[in-house]
């Protein structure tokens, strides 16, 4: 451990830091200040860069030995989290200008930095939490309704139920196999021991309530329709992402994917089916999210090697379109103009290319070439297939069938529907056009050059 | 430029269009659909320039193009034209020009937006029959349905929600099975190198085991079946065709409807050679029944277009007829067959949308006598329903007797080995023509004929722009009926090698 490796392995961490701490200082400052936006927005950028640069020049070291340890593939995987959180602090609005927003902001996108990077269940729980804590203020931040405070709970509660499993499953872990290290997990899963499997289970349970897997998803509609829409974006991108990075490097080497196939399974199916019926946008989205995560588990079906290249293409792609929908919705940031599905009805009349960034981002979510979503659905199946899990895979991809059609009904609403008479006109804001162009850049390179990115994951 | 510089072009200029549309000025519809029609007319003359160097004598891709596409799967950017494809990159490139001129008038809404989707979808269809790869080739087939769903949602008739729904859901299903079987067949077959393949050419030479080829071949036919679409999965059809707008089911019936066949021709049977002798009796049974069936459906409609709509399964039907009948008339005449009801069905169309735009029905009852109101409307009306009903000189003849014989040529053999099965079957098949006949001369005879009546009266005749339109697929119908020989020599050895696949030859050789 020298001061060295802590400083450069740990620089995106590092940034995000100095960007938090000048955050607090301003807020004592000048709490009025309109600079915390800029502030926080350049934090992550540079931060983003500093892990861009990790992975390029293909450093690794293990500033923490045993606890934390980085890699191109880590670092890579750093990046993918911090850039996607750009759009979504792009998105933020105007009323959250106060530091304390983006403090927040920043505060958990420490935490999902932890995550990739750990080498123990007690940096990922540290991790874990600091991603999470903030996020259960942040959904609060935007109480508007009274079932805010109602869903901000369940979420805390639910939130606080997944932590302590995972604790729970530590603990087992260790007593069984005397260690904290994240190997003990593939060691106790092999090792038979009714303990450690319980262990393992705990563990799993945990990432599955994390990421909204059936059945430990019912927190997600609540929790993602009560968020303001930048919050909302940061749950089902950045939040998931990091847990199912997590669980990467958790499950690594053992085939305990295909034992629980089933579940992701019934989540593409319930997730597809359960959000046919919505009429608040996000809503809809949670239920997307939640057949997303899914997908994303069965992405470990694969053989070990493949599961990064699908889990890593496959969050990209999803996180950049789902970024794509939300910096273009219609009511420009207004949460619960927003949040009606309703509000959807004639928008490529009043602002075509929003309506045409959202049908996109719809496509490329239901998975139809030549979006980047068919790719990141054919390496999932393909990876499963190439495994031999033939059965899974048939019916994995007969249930993606069935989330056609709610995105598809969005498509609908937008192009073949007469606005509704009380509509806003709401015009798209500079920095939400912003956030669309930086998500439509990767999604156009992703859809026509695939190959490009797979051959650096 | 080399032809496959050109093919290139063929396949890209509607991008370049698409990208063109929103530069244009705001308001200024005519200039949208000016910069269209020219984008598609050069794509025309560029495309039959192609037809015109294809030799049909040299097996194997001409003007080829292959470019790595994503390396590390063994995926491919690889176009070019064979004997199949040829006729039918032709075809739409034929009828783009006469589906953005039909639609001059008829699309007064979206006019950008639609343009867009229409080149868009000329995109996507010429991709599907260019590509020569497995994937590419998913990747268009399934694109397809994304402007199509645009096309009759937002231009459709009053039921067109419902219609494009059930249109998309429809054939996605089918897509996602065959997306399952072909993730399944490239990853199973021997790597090359380490890495899979792709590539027709690859893919034909390494046929999967026989317990396998039925599975496989079950889950592509099931999704080329809906898109023909063969009876019992036709139901989406006249939904889809009756509340399309005029260029969505002149697309539809000229050249979408033609994809299941194609894939039927370019995947299906010799990518699964044993299975698809295996399902040949079973295929040959349904095309019968959707030639019945949809003739019989046909002769009930009191919409004009689901009669229409009703006799493509019909026609459809004989080209799965001539395809299953493994003989070589009846493949190559399925390939003319393919090309003819593209042109009268898609004239159809045309023709029933300008009548539509004038008196806004659809109503058999409303109508009768247009010959004395509109006389060169009523001529061209006929002249189409003619080549519909196979009269001799038209290219609906040739196409039609040519499967009709080839079916005779299998059954008799068979028969005389004690098998009349399909002896019984070609028979029905020939009742479908005499069916056909009386549907549409029916159907011309209450429309055309008899007390002059028409819900707007004065009725304004065809004007020029609809005329020359009519006038171009009159004449490629009459060229086709009268001179069949160049296009039949073009497919002469396509036809070929799918005759020696379905008779169990060698699997050496392919197109």
């Amino acid at each position: 451990m020298s001061w060295q490796t802590i400083l450069t392995a740990m620089l995106p961490e590092h940034l995000l830091l100095a960007g938090i701490v000048a955050l607090l200082l301003l807020g004592i400052g000048a709490p009025r200040s309109r600079g915390a936006a800029a502030l926080a927005i350049g934090a992550a950028i540079a931060s983003a860069l500093a892990a861009l640069w990790l992975h390029a020049s293909g450093y690794s070291g293990a500033p923490f030995a045993g606890q934390y340890a980085i890699g191109p593939a880590t670092s890579l995987a750093k990046f993918l989290l911090l850039a996607l959180a750009v759009p979504v602090l792009l998105l933020s609005r105007q009323e959250f200008a106060g530091p304390r927003y983006y403090v927040l902001m920043l505060g958990s996108l420490y935490g999902a930095c932890l995550m990739p990077s750990s080498m123990s269940f007690l940096t990922l729980f540290l991790g874990l939490e600091l991603l999470s804590l903030p996020v259960y203020v942040l959904v609060l931040l935007a109480f508007q309704r009274p079932e805010c405070a109602e869903a901000a709970l369940k979420y805390l509660v639910l939130g606080g139920t997944a932590t302590a499993t995972f604790l729970f499953g530590t603990a087992f872990l260790y007593g069984a196999t005397g260690t904290l290290g994240i190997e003990a997990f593939a060691s106790a899963f092999w090792s038979g021991h009714p303990l450690a499997l319980t262990g393992a289970a705990l563990i799993v349970a945990a990432l599955f309530l994390k990421a909204a897997v059936v059945p430990l998803h019912a927190w997600a509609p609540d929790a993602y329709e009560a968020a303001s829409v930048p919050v909302t974006a940061y749950m089902a991108t950045v939040v998931k992402a990091a847990v199912l990075l997590a669980a990467l490097r958790i499950i690594v080497g053992t085939p305990v994917a295909a034992m629980i196939a089933l579940l992701p399974l019934v989540s593409i199916a319930w997730g597809n089916l359960a959000a046919i019926r919505q009429t608040s946008f996000r809503r809809m989205i949670a239920y997307s999210s939640i057949a997303h995560a899914g997908y994303l588990f069965f992405a470990f079906l694969g053989a070990g090697p493949t599961r990064y290249q699908a889990v890593m293409f496959y969050l990209a792609t999803y996180g950049v379109m789902t970024l794509l929908a939300f910096a273009a919705l219609p009511g420009g940031g207004d949460d619960v103009a927003d949040d009606r599905l309703d509000g959807f009805k004639g928008l490529f009349h009043r602002r075509p290319y929003a309506a045409l960034a959202i049908a996109a981002a719809m496509l490329s979510l239901a998975g139809l070439p030549p979006l980047p979503g068919f790719v990141a659905k054919f390496l999932v199946f393909r990876n499963a297939l190439a495994a031999g899990h033939t059965t899974w895979a048939v019916l994995g991809l007969v249930a993606s069938y069935l989330g056609l059609y709610f995105y598809l009904r969005v498509i609908q609403f937008m192009f073949m529907a007469d606005p509704a008479p009380d509509a806003g006109s709401g015009r798209g804001r500079r920095l939400a056009w912003l956030a669309g162009a930086l998500c439509l850049v990767p999604a156009i390179v992703f859809a026509v050059f695939p190959g490009w990115l797979l051959d650096r994951l | 430029m080399s032809d496959a510089l050109l093919l290139n072009v063929v396949l890209w200029l509607p991008v370049a269009g698409m990208l063109a549309l929103p530069l244009l000025p705001r308001g200024n519809d005519a200039a949208v659909r000016v910069l269209t029609l020219l984008v598609v007319a050069l794509e025309f003359v560029i495309a039959a320039w192609l037809f015109a160097r294809f030799d049909g004598a040299v097996p194997g891709l001409q003007a080829e193009t292959r470019v790595d596409w994503i390396r590390a799967w063994g995926v491919h950017y690889r176009i070019g034209l064979d004997g199949v494809n040829v006729l039918l990159v032709t075809l739409t490139a034929f009828l783009g020009p006469l589906v953005v001129a039909g639609s001059f008038t008829a699309v007064q809404r979206e006019v950008r937006l639609f343009h867009g989707m229409l080149l868009f979808i000329q995109f996507t269809m010429l991709g599907t029959l260019l590509a020569q790869d497995l994937f590419l080739f998913y990747v268009f087939w399934e694109a397809m349905l994304i402007p199509m769903f645009l096309i009759i949602g937002i231009w459709g008739g009053e039921r067109r929600i419902y219609a494009t729904l059930k249109f998309v859901l429809y054939t996605a299903f089918g897509s996602i099975l065959m997306l399952a079987a072909l993730i399944y067949l490239v990853y199973t077959m021997p790597w090359h190198g380490g890495v899979p393949s792709f590539a027709f050419e690859y893919l034909y030479a390494h046929p999967p085991s026989a317990a396998v080829q039925n599975w496989l071949f079950a889950a592509f036919a099931l999704s080329f079946a809906i898109k023909v679409p063969i009876v019992p999965l036709h139901t989406w059809l006249p939904d889809a065709h009756v509340e399309a707008p005029t260029a969505g089911s002149v697309i539809l019936a000229g050249v979408l409807l033609k994809m299941g066949t194609y894939g039927f021709m370019k995947l299906g049977i010799p990518l699964f050679p044993a299975a698809a002798r295996f399902f040949t009796p079973a295929m040959m049974t349904l095309a019968v029944i959707s030639i019945l069936y949809g003739a019989c459906l046909a002769l009930v409609q009191t919409d004009i277009k689901k009669i229409i709509a009703y006799s493509s399964i019909s026609h459809l039907g004989y080209v799965m007829l001539g395809l299953a009948s493994a003989s070589l008339l009846g493949i190559q005449g399925a390939i003319l067959q393919m090309v003819s009801h593209g042109l009268v069905a898609g004239g159809l169309f045309l023709m029933i949308g300008m009548i539509y735009e004038r008196c806004h029905t659809r109503d058999l009852a409303a109508y009768g006598g247009l010959a004395k109101l509109l006389p060169a409307y009523s001529v061209f009306f006929m002249l189409l329903t003619l080549a519909a009903v196979g009269l001799p000189t038209t290219s609906g003849f040739a196409g039609e007797f040519m499967v009709l014989l080839g079916a005779f040529d299998t059954a008799w053999p068979l028969y005389q080995q004690g098998h009349p099965a399909a002896l019984v079957l070609a028979a029905s098949a020939v009742l479908g023509v005499v069916l056909g006949a009386w549907y549409m001369l029916w159907f011309a005879e209450r429309f055309l004929f008899g007390a002059a009546r028409a819900p707007h009266q004065p009725l304004a005749d065809l004007g020029r722009r609809e005329r020359l339109i009519l006038a171009a697929i009159v004449l490629a119908v009459f060229a086709i009926g009268l001179y069949p020989e160049p296009l039949l020599q073009k497919t002469e050895l396509a036809a070929r090698q799918y005759q020696g696949l379905l008779l169990g030859g060698s699997a050496e050789v392919h197109p």
